[in-house]
């Protein structure tokens, strides 16, 4: 199909829009963390450095100072506390997904069971929960069972939450493949669990990418339930960390830049990593 | 023993046992228990802060809530959010996916660039654009000043009409990803010969546009509807970051996490929580049987 030359420029124009929109935030942000604090904070701003440095993020990772929000502790023990705790709690969860996800999605779509019907509106009927009475009450729970402040806390928690969505696209995912090949594999002596790994597993591998990515997405980026839950540098995640970042009366943006783009690098990668799997995985999650 | 569980294990009512019990023990354990748990301390009068004095309060909870005046007023501010957000996120989704629904060299980078605000933890996203909103040294103003549209630096989060307003924008610049990618894959399940045959039949562009392209995200358009409500309505994080507890921001989520967490009134939290939770849960009933509804047809 060709286009004639107006619609050409107009279709041009909006390409850079959107490239505007999207991107130019999170630029200025990694120009921000880049300039010296004379540059930083200058009027009208300096769109390009004229002397770049990487102090800020030497800042935030390693010597940790100029700094006065916290509490007294130095941005970079904040920030590499959070960012080690956000990597177990993201990854674990995860791992969690990954390994429940095709067992749930395989026992709703292929076996029939008493009761199928009844657990199956259980799990999804969290979806319906709303999250500050779930909250309220976790609270209390956790601070009986001796789960406040743990990374095992959240763990549990952010992993919970994600069942209803993995049962669901994983069900689906199950049931739009073909179960010939299981049914061989029953006929030459296998047990379900052996069809299912052997055999199902490879088939619905991308939408298991697809369930964990969004998993590790959605952990890394959880901030209400954490900030509610824990409470000291054992078990707080990069972005309840981060927002400490800000003091009372006085924030220091280079800081806060470099750790911005640091905290952003894991899902940026993803997202061009895994483009594919993420937009199959939202379009499912949305409409069944 | 070994070979005696794997034939246990090995009979569909067993197998789907073994598996979907741990599932149900959290979910029990780590979302509807405590959910009743929050219940029942919405009828009572609990403060964290004075545990010696919890009592039975009956609905007194539940009225304070209704005739509390800083309450109304987020409600009133929420739901001018919603609207603002959903018809401004919608639109633009809408503009983005028709984009990105045309050939062009470096489509999937664009469509990858587009994702971005989406996965950026929404707090940080919070951070990140108080920054450029910063009344000292923000680039929103190094940009309206040097375009010459104002002539002094502003401190837009001060003043509470913006500041509500850029909150809504927040949202949208995070959330629109999301809808445009569900757009996009309607847009491009439209064989295109659909386009060719109306365009043989003399439908202008404004024609194929209205009864080729919009009739066919009729029914995703009313999904997203629900889910940008749904989300606008729920949005805490971004806020939290942006302007705290200020006033001019303050909506049911935050004032609910305020008077819970802030205060330690767990009582009226719950109370809140619930009285907002019931509002959720409608509209989420509206999007489950609407997805259903598409499923089944």
């Amino acid at each position: 199909m060709r286009r004639s030359l107006s619609s050409g420029i107009f279709l041009t124009v909006m390409i850079f829009l959107i490239l505007f929109w999207s991107a130019a935030p999170p630029l200025w942000i990694a120009i921000s963390s880049i300039s010296t604090r004379t540059e930083l904070y200058s009027r009208p701003p300096h769109w390009i450095p004229r002397h770049p440095t990487l102090d800020a993020y030497k800042n935030v990772l390693i010597k940790g100072e100029g700094f006065r929000g916290g509490g007294g502790v130095s941005a970079s023990r904040l920030f590499r506390k959070g960012i080690l705790n956000s990597i177990i709690i993201s990854v674990i969860t995860t791992a969690l997904v990954m390994f429940f996800a095709p067992l749930l999605g395989y026992a709703f779509s292929r076996l029939q069971f008493k009761g199928h019907d009844i657990f199956f509106y259980l799990i999804i009927g969290i979806i319906a929960l709303p999250g500050w009475p779930v909250l309220i009450g976790l609270f209390s729970e956790f601070s009986a069972l001796k789960l406040l402040d743990t990374k095992t806390g959240l763990i549990l928690l952010s992993f919970t939450f994600r069942l209803p969505f993995e049962t669901w696209f994983m069900k689906g995912y199950f049931e739009a493949i073909p179960s010939e090949v299981e049914d061989a594999a029953r006929i030459d002596g296998c047990t379900y669990i052996e069809a299912l790994f052997r055999v199902s597993l490879q088939m619905v591998m991308p939408g298991l990418i697809a369930v964990s990515i969004i998993s590790f997405l959605s952990t890394w980026n959880m901030f209400a339930a954490p900030l509610v839950l824990t409470y000291t540098l054992k078990s707080k995640p990069l972005t309840v960390t981060m927002t400490e970042f800000i003091g009372q009366y006085f924030v220091n943006w280079d800081l806060m830049s470099a750790a911005t783009i640091i905290a952003i690098i894991p899902p940026v990668v993803i997202v061009i990593f895994f483009q594919k799997y993420i937009i199959r995985g939202l379009s499912a999650g949305a409409i069944k | 023993m070994k070979k005696n569980l794997s034939v246990w294990l090995d009979n569909k009512q067993h197998l789907a046992f073994t598996i979907i019990i741990p599932a149900v023990i959290l979910l029990i354990a780590f979302a509807y228990y405590p959910a009743f748990q929050s219940l029942r301390f919405s009828f009572l009068k609990y403060n964290i802060k004075q545990l010696s004095r919890v009592r039975f309060y009956g609905l007194k909870n539940y009225i304070n809530v209704i005739n509390d005046p800083v309450f109304l007023f987020s409600v009133v501010r929420v739901l001018y959010f919603m609207v603002i957000a959903t018809s401004a996120v919608l639109l633009i989704a809408l503009a983005i996916s028709m984009v990105l629904n045309q050939k062009f060299p470096g489509r999937s980078i664009l469509r990858a660039v587009i994702i971005i605000p989406w996965a950026i933890p929404p707090v940080v996203n919070g951070q990140l654009w108080k920054w450029i909103f910063n009344g000292d040294y923000g680039a929103l103003n190094g940009l309206l000043f040097q375009l010459g549209i104002i002539k002094h630096y502003q401190f837009w989060l001060k003043q509470p009409f913006i500041a509500l307003n850029f909150a809504v924008f927040l949202f949208v610049w995070r959330y629109t990803p999301f809808i445009a990618i569900l757009f996009l894959g309607v847009l491009q399940s439209i064989p295109e010969q659909l386009y060719e045959a109306a365009r043989v039949d003399g439908a202008g562009a404004v024609m194929r546009f209205y009864h080729i392209t919009l009739a066919s995200l009729r029914k995703i358009g009313g999904i997203a509807v629900i889910l940008t409500l749904i989300a606008s309505f729920s949005v805490f994080d971004g806020i939290y970051a942006l302007t705290g507890f200020d006033e001019a921001t303050k909506t049911p989520m935050i004032y609910n996490y305020e008077v819970t967490f802030d205060m330690g009134r767990f009582g009226k939290g719950s109370a809140m929580a619930y009285l907002v939770g019931l509002f959720l849960m409608l509209l989420t009933f509206v999007y489950i049987r609407m997805s259903f509804k598409k499923e089944s047809e």
